[in-house]
């Protein structure tokens, strides 16, 4: 502790003796008077004792005029355009000068931001965010890019349609308008710097398109990048909302197809929840967010006589069955009336719902049942060496139109399920019937083989009695 | 009844000599000897080939030949058709019983020398009918348009590209094109199905004419046997119900093959698809097949396969003219290098056939 007091005193007094021996500074601040310098005497930079030259080159130690801003002194003048991140990198790349400043900031941000989509396509530089002579530390309040300001600093080139189309005309300009809706944007326009900003989801100078894998807002990326904050109980202390959702969404079934199959297609926390907008469904909107790709699913649901009653209510829709952050494939068990099914949440013994689910349960277990079996004929005349390629191609449709039938109990009308299932019990039926001709075929050709074969038998041993009588006579 | 028979009996007699015939037949007589049994195997090939032209002329009835129709035809035979498949089975089977049959018939013929004068020409004609034989089993392989048939009448057909000079055109005469299409497939059909069946039954015709003429040929060692010690037996009936009870046994046999073995249908034909590992030409080209293989790129100054293809031209030719060159056996004398050929011969197409497999 003494050696970091006597360390910053140290540094205090560096600073101060460098400054009142910096030329550039005290000859602009007072006998020119210039914004650039009233306004340098607040960075971060100056704090520390870097003087104008550091950057502007020249020498900040001569008097005259002439010889310090000089070119043999090597004086650049306002540098421009790829010069101003020379400038910067001159100490922000070198860990060794940052070390001198006792500096915790990364040296590796220039590699990162060259390689981001600003970086790329030089659409930014430094100043561009951090500013020019009144660059202040990221926590200070008063830096541009301070979670409060850095939404607006964003804003200032993605809100700009004009400007926007130059680079990406497809990419929308309403982010910080979604961004002020969402349970973020208020918490952080009411001074709540915990909330995520641009820079927390996007990150700071390595930002990439959200559709190129190396971005932290990717599909596949960004479950993690929500849960930084989301699963950390301590972080999310004071905002009573649990933090198990991320562990529960990757043992969901979206979650798997989309962290372990790598399908891009299945929802991230954004499908759901929405992006710069980000906030809970509310109960009314969950069957409208989920049929957003379960569209049949939603509209079956919509026309049931669940949907009223459950609009009346208040109750989640697809919520009560399926569950939400731990959404698991639906199985056939969570239909009818045994314990494990979801319909005897709300149906009782003697009601109408009641006996729907339990006959629409019976009619898929039998057809499931009956599936089987004449998969087994099928494989039994298969292995007889019989040809049952047809029953097996009238077979393919089967699996359809079970899918279909377990999609039409979202209407909970069993008249439309029994015309949904009804085809595939008759395909069952004239499968298992071509599939046992078949094995009823292998028999009477084995039956039939040895008929003939009993009867050639006898005609050789007739034959050959017939040869030894005649040659006997002879 | 028996009156009625007789009527009409009498009725054909009077205009067609029946009698005549019968009394020529009761007449005829076999050769019996230690060797007799190789004598059935003729009247076996000729059984196995009427249960081919049979089955044929039913299968004709549904086949449909092309490459959107081939396959499709031959799977509906033996799916759909009543019995179609025991047809096919059957036809697929005799087929290969039938070039077995010929092969043991035709070394049968070299071992026991009755090439030899007077039957020069029935050897001729029998190995004119083996070469028929062999070219009926290549196209009809290809019949079925399935994978196996199309990739291995590509390499059947490839070896032919090899002879230097006309090999590139004689193969586009063979494939109809530059490689095996529909239209290999036509003429595969039209060879299978009218050209090479009529050829056959014209040299079928001579060759049976030949040994009815003849008669059969008695082993060489009967020359110096006095005449009483010369054992024969009646041609009808005594040989033709022994024919015939081997007959019923192979035709047994067939009906056993068929059913409890049924001929694969196999994939589709795909040209576009890489071809399957392993592939071979049927059994009776194997040992062919197998020695072009082990064969060097280079032999003298010849393509390594040119050469075979070319070698076993003149093995062909001269085992064809085997009658002719053979002067020993027909002034009478021994000849032990005949049978050292016929031996060597016989193992090395063994050996190259088993090797075929083996070595897959």
């Amino acid at each position: 502790m003494v050696r970091k007091i006597f360390l910053s005193l140290f540094f205090l007094s560096l600073i101060s003796f460098a400054q009142n021996k910096d030329g550039c500074y005290n000859c602009h601040k007072d006998v020119v008077g210039d914004k650039p310098t009233a306004l340098y005497s607040e960075d971060v930079h100056f704090k520390l004792g870097i003087s104008c030259a550091d950057c502007h080159g020249g020498d900040r130690t001569s008097d005259d005029m002439d010889v310090a801003m000089s070119k043999e002194r090597g004086f650049i003048g306002v540098p421009k355009g790829d010069k101003i991140i020379d400038v910067c990198l001159r100490c922000h790349s070198n860990e060794e000068t940052m070390k001198k400043f006792n500096s915790k900031v990364d040296v590796s941000q220039f590699k990162l931001f060259k390689a981001s989509v600003h970086g790329k396509s030089e659409i930014a530089t430094c100043v561009t965010c951090h500013g020019i002579h009144e660059i202040k530390r990221a926590s200070d309040p008063r830096s541009p890019v301070y979670p409060t300001r850095e939404i607006r600093l964003c804003s200032k080139c993605h809100s700009d349609a004009n400007y926007m189309k130059r680079f990406n005309p497809g990419l929308p300009t309403d982010q910080f308008e979604k961004y002020k809706t969402s349970v973020h944007g208020q918490r952080i326009l009411r001074g709540d710097i915990k909330v995520a900003t641009c820079s927390d989801c996007h990150s700071a100078h390595d930002i990439f398109p959200a559709n190129d894998p190396r971005s932290t807002v990717f599909a596949s990326n960004l479950p993690t990048t929500c849960a930084r904050c989301h699963s950390d109980a301590s972080y999310m202390r004071g905002y009573k909302i649990p933090t198990d959702q991320y562990e529960k969404y990757v043992k969901s079934v979206h979650g798997r197809a989309l962290l372990e199959k790598g399908d891009l297609s299945a929802p991230a926390c954004n499908d759901c929840h929405g992006n710069h907008g980000a906030i809970p469904p509310g109960v009314k909107s969950i069957s409208h967010v989920c049929g957003t790709c379960h569209a049949l699913n939603a509209e079956m649901f919509s026309r049931s006589p669940h949907a009223p009653v459950f609009e009346a209510k208040k109750i989640p829709q697809c919520e009560v069955c399926h569950g939400y952050h731990l959404i698991e494939k639906p199985t056939d068990e969570m239909l009818g009336t045994n314990t494990k099914a979801t319909c005897i949440k709300c149906h009782k013994e003697g009601d109408k719902g009641f006996e729907v689910a339990r006959q629409m349960r019976e009619m898929i277990d039998t057809l499931v049942v009956k599936i089987n079996k004449a998969k087994e004929i099928l494989y039994e005349a298969e292995t007889k060496g019989m040809d049952v390629s047809d029953a097996r191609y009238q077979m393919n449709d089967v699996p359809q139109i079970l899918i279909k039938a377990r999609t039409v109990i979202h209407t909970a009308n069993l008249d439309e399920f029994k015309e949904t299932i009804n085809p595939g019990y008759e395909i069952i039926s004239e499968v298992t019937r071509a599939g046992l001709e078949a094995i009823d075929e292998y028999y009477f050709r084995r039956w039939g083989l040895g008929a003939s074969t009993l009867i050639i038998t006898i005609l050789v041993i007739a034959l050959y009695l017939k040869i030894k009588q005649i040659e006997r006579r002879k | 009844m028996a009156k009625l028979g007789e009527k009409l009996f009498n009725w054909f007699d009077e205009r067609y000599n029946i009698r005549g015939f019968i009394e020529f037949m009761s007449h005829k007589s076999v050769p019996q000897h230690r060797h007799s049994i190789w004598y059935y195997f003729g009247g076996v090939s000729l059984f196995l080939f009427i249960i081919q032209v049979l089955t044929g002329i039913l299968l004709l009835l549904y086949y449909r030949v092309g490459e959107d129709s081939s396959y499709e035809s031959v799977q509906f035979i033996v799916s759909k058709v009543k019995f179609g498949w025991l047809i096919r089975s059957i036809h697929s089977w005799s087929a290969n019983l039938m070039i077995l049959a010929v092969f043991i018939h035709m070394f049968s013929v070299y071992f026991t020398k009755a090439y030899r004068k007077p039957r020069e020409l029935t050897w001729v004609t029998g190995f004119l009918l083996l070469v028929l034989a062999l070219t009926f089993g290549f196209s009809g392989y290809l019949l079925p348009w399935n994978e196996l048939a199309f990739f291995a009448t590509k390499v059947g057909t490839d070896i032919i590209g090899s002879i230097p000079w006309i090999g590139k055109d004689l193969l586009k005469i063979i494939r109809g094109g530059e490689d095996v299409t529909g239209a290999t497939l036509a003429r595969f059909f039209g060879l299978h199905v009218a050209i090479l069946p009529g050829i056959f039954t014209v040299i079928l015709f001579f060759h049976l004419l030949f040994i009815q003429i003849q008669g059969m040929s008695e082993p060489p060692e009967w020359e110096k046997l006095p005449p009483e010690r010369r054992k024969y037996i009646p041609f009808f009936p005594n040989f033709l119900l022994r024919d015939l009870l081997l007959w019923l046994i192979i035709l047994n046999i067939l009906a056993v093959l068929a059913v409890f073995f049924p001929w694969e249908l196999g994939k589709k034909a795909d040209p576009f698809a890489p071809a399957p590992a392993g592939i071979k030409p049927e059994w009776y080209f194997l040992f062919m097949y197998q020695t072009l293989k082990l064969l060097p790129p280079k032999v003298l100054f010849l393509e390594g396969e040119f050469f075979g293809v070319l070698m076993f031209t003149v093995a062909g030719i001269l085992w064809l003219l085997v009658p002719f060159w053979d002067v020993k056996t027909k002034n009478g004398y021994r000849n032990r290098l005949i049978n050292l050929i016929g031996l060597f011969v016989l193992i090395y197409m063994l050996t190259m056939t088993i090797l075929g497999y083996v070595l897959s």
